[in-house]
């Protein structure tokens, strides 16, 4: 191992030495970072949120006319209490009968969205007389969902482009870095240096780049997601939905970078770093050095 | 002892018809200086690339040792067997004189390991060839034709190599250096027992060598043959003078 030290050395001198390139090649990483962590924490975030309200909304049912207005009376409390013994539900809430009718309010609260077929297959079986309907909320499932899927598709979207044009554009440059070293790499070649060293020697160069990177990638991808996140968001939101529904819709959503995306973005950044890494060692491994050697001389 | 062998030897550059080298025959011994000598395309340079294992005969074989070139780690014979002092010096110009030499020892896996000692020893080793410290820190970007011409030779022989390659080594070296500097090529070979091989065109490094061999069209000559081949007016010293000029160095 202590033979390979000198790799490390001459790889981490390297990058100071080159500052030029070495800057362009770190801008590159840096802005497909920072992109990749606000695209995936964006994307994270909603697909969280979705599968949190598709729990929330997709399981609050309740029992109403099919049709508004109606003349139809309601359920009555101890409808609505032989309708809440059932195995499908977790709980349920049943509000106080006015005065001037019989009727109340009942909220059942399925143990799963998938659930709700079979629990209405009961409650009809149970007696609830046709002209009521069985349903969630989905107004409300609408106004907080939507919005959160266009923003996970968008979010996306972007991320397969950012790393497409990452990846292309690492290709082109570890191709155009390593044939601005080939008189370098002859050099080396010509004094002894195999090519797993100096493959190696290339890939200690790109890693300790992409992890300076990564760090200074994440605080700006982290500081950029939540105003770029809500920028999205407002965008999501149809002025027709904005007017069918009361209530307020869904205009900002808490992004957060958890230690999955992180490790998530980490991935990303070492498949660039994989991918120069791959490219640089073709390249190098396709260099003769008598022929660098003669071209330069 | 021999140390190196080309037998019957044929190259020529890919894409190319026509060879290079026409079928050469040699062996080079340990301690002894060659001087390979011929008009600029005769083969010369390409004739070192084989021998430094820089390059692969198209037929034949270069033999180290009685091993095949084609079968040694190539890589490893670079670093280790042969030292190549390039007529482009090729250098690392973004890193220092002294930072070129420790890389040198440090690709030939050198019994030096302590990083100071290895720096010590290139230092020193600068400082034979005439590069003093302050020199030896500067990058080889801001170093003379002369200065890098030094640097590459010291390099050459960081790794205490047993075969010395050499392409028109001293020809940016004021005539002080020149002699210093075949002085210790004729050290090398003669108390050190290297095999020194050298392409020139200057009569002084002729003068130190134990044997000429003349190139021509891709064909080996012995310097009589090679020098009763050139034309009236081009001399290279006859062998009365090069033994002269030999006794001369050696005093």
């Amino acid at each position: 191992m202590k033979k390979y030290f000198y790799v490390i050395e001459n790889a981490l001198l390297n990058l100071s030495k080159n500052k030029g390139r070495n800057f362009l090649q770190g801008a590159m990483i840096f802005a497909v970072i920072t992109t990749t962590v606000i695209a995936l924490s964006i994307h994270n975030t909603s697909v969280t949120l979705i599968s949190e309200y598709k729990a929330h909304f997709g399981s609050e049912v309740s029992i109403s006319p099919e049709r508004m207005p109606s003349n139809l009376p309601g359920i009555t409390a101890e409808q609505a209490l032989a309708f809440s013994q059932s195995e499908y539900l977790r709980d349920f809430e049943v509000s106080e009968p006015d005065d001037s009718s019989e009727a109340v309010d009942a909220v059942f609260y399925l143990k799963s969205p998938e659930l709700l077929e079979a629990f209405a297959a009961e409650v009809r079986g149970k007696g609830l007389p046709d002209g009521y309907k069985v349903d969630i909320d989905r107004d409300a499932y609408a106004r907080m969902v939507t919005p959160l899927e266009g923003l996970q598709d968008i979010s996306f979207t972007f991320l397969l482009i950012v790393l497409a044009l990452g990846a292309a554009i690492m290709v082109l440059l570890s191709v155009i870095a390593v044939r601005e070293r080939k008189y370098e790499i002859g050099v080396l070649r010509a004094m002894g240096m195999k090519k797993r060293k100096l493959a190696m020697g290339l890939g200690v160069e790109i890693i300790a780049i992409t992890c300076v990177c990564y760090l200074f990638g994440m605080i700006a991808g982290w500081l950029l997601s939540q105003p770029i996140s809500d920028a999205l968001l407002t965008g999501q939101q149809s002025a027709e939905l904005m007017n069918a529904v009361a209530a307020q819709p869904l205009t900002s959503v808490k992004i957060s970078v958890s230690p999955l995306t992180a490790l998530e973005i980490f991935g990303v950044a070492i498949l660039l770093a994989s991918i120069a890494g791959i490219i640089s060692v073709r390249q190098v491994t396709k260099y003769e050095p008598i022929k660098i050697l003669m071209e330069r001389n | 002892m021999k140390c190196l062998e080309l037998a019957d030897v044929y190259y020529r550059y890919e894409g190319s018809a026509d060879y290079v080298l026409k079928g050469i025959t040699a062996s080079f011994e340990s301690g002894k200086v060659y001087t390979i000598i011929g008009e600029s395309g005769a083969g010369k340079s390409t004739l070192l690339s084989l021998i430094s294992g820089l390059d692969v005969c198209t037929e034949g074989d270069v033999y180290y040792e009685g091993k095949s070139l084609r079968k040694l780690d190539r890589d490893d014979y670079r670093a280790k067997s042969v030292g190549v002092i390039f007529q482009g010096y090729n250098l690392l110009t973004n890193f220092t004189a002294v930072y070129n030499i420790t890389l040198s020892m440090s690709i030939s896996e050198s019994e030096i390991t302590d990083r100071q000692a290895k720096k010590e020893a290139a230092y020193a080793l600068l400082d034979n060839m005439g590069v003093d410290r302050e020199t030896a820190d500067r990058k080889i970007l801001y170093l003379s034709g002369g200065e890098q011409q030094r640097v590459g030779i010291a390099r050459a022989l960081s790794h205490n190599p047993d075969v010395i390659i050499a392409d028109e080594p001293t020809g940016n070296l004021d005539a002080e250096t020149e002699g210093a500097v075949l002085n210790i090529f004729t050290r090398l070979a003669h108390e050190d027992g290297k095999c020194v091989i050298i392409v020139t065109h200057s009569e002084n490094v002729t003068a130190i060598a134990d044997e000429v061999i003349g190139i021509r069209a891709g064909k080996l000559l012995s310097g009589t043959e090679y020098r009763a081949s050139l034309p009236c007016h081009v001399s290279y010293p006859s062998q009365e003078n090069l033994e002269t000029k030999i006794k001369e160095n050696e005093q």
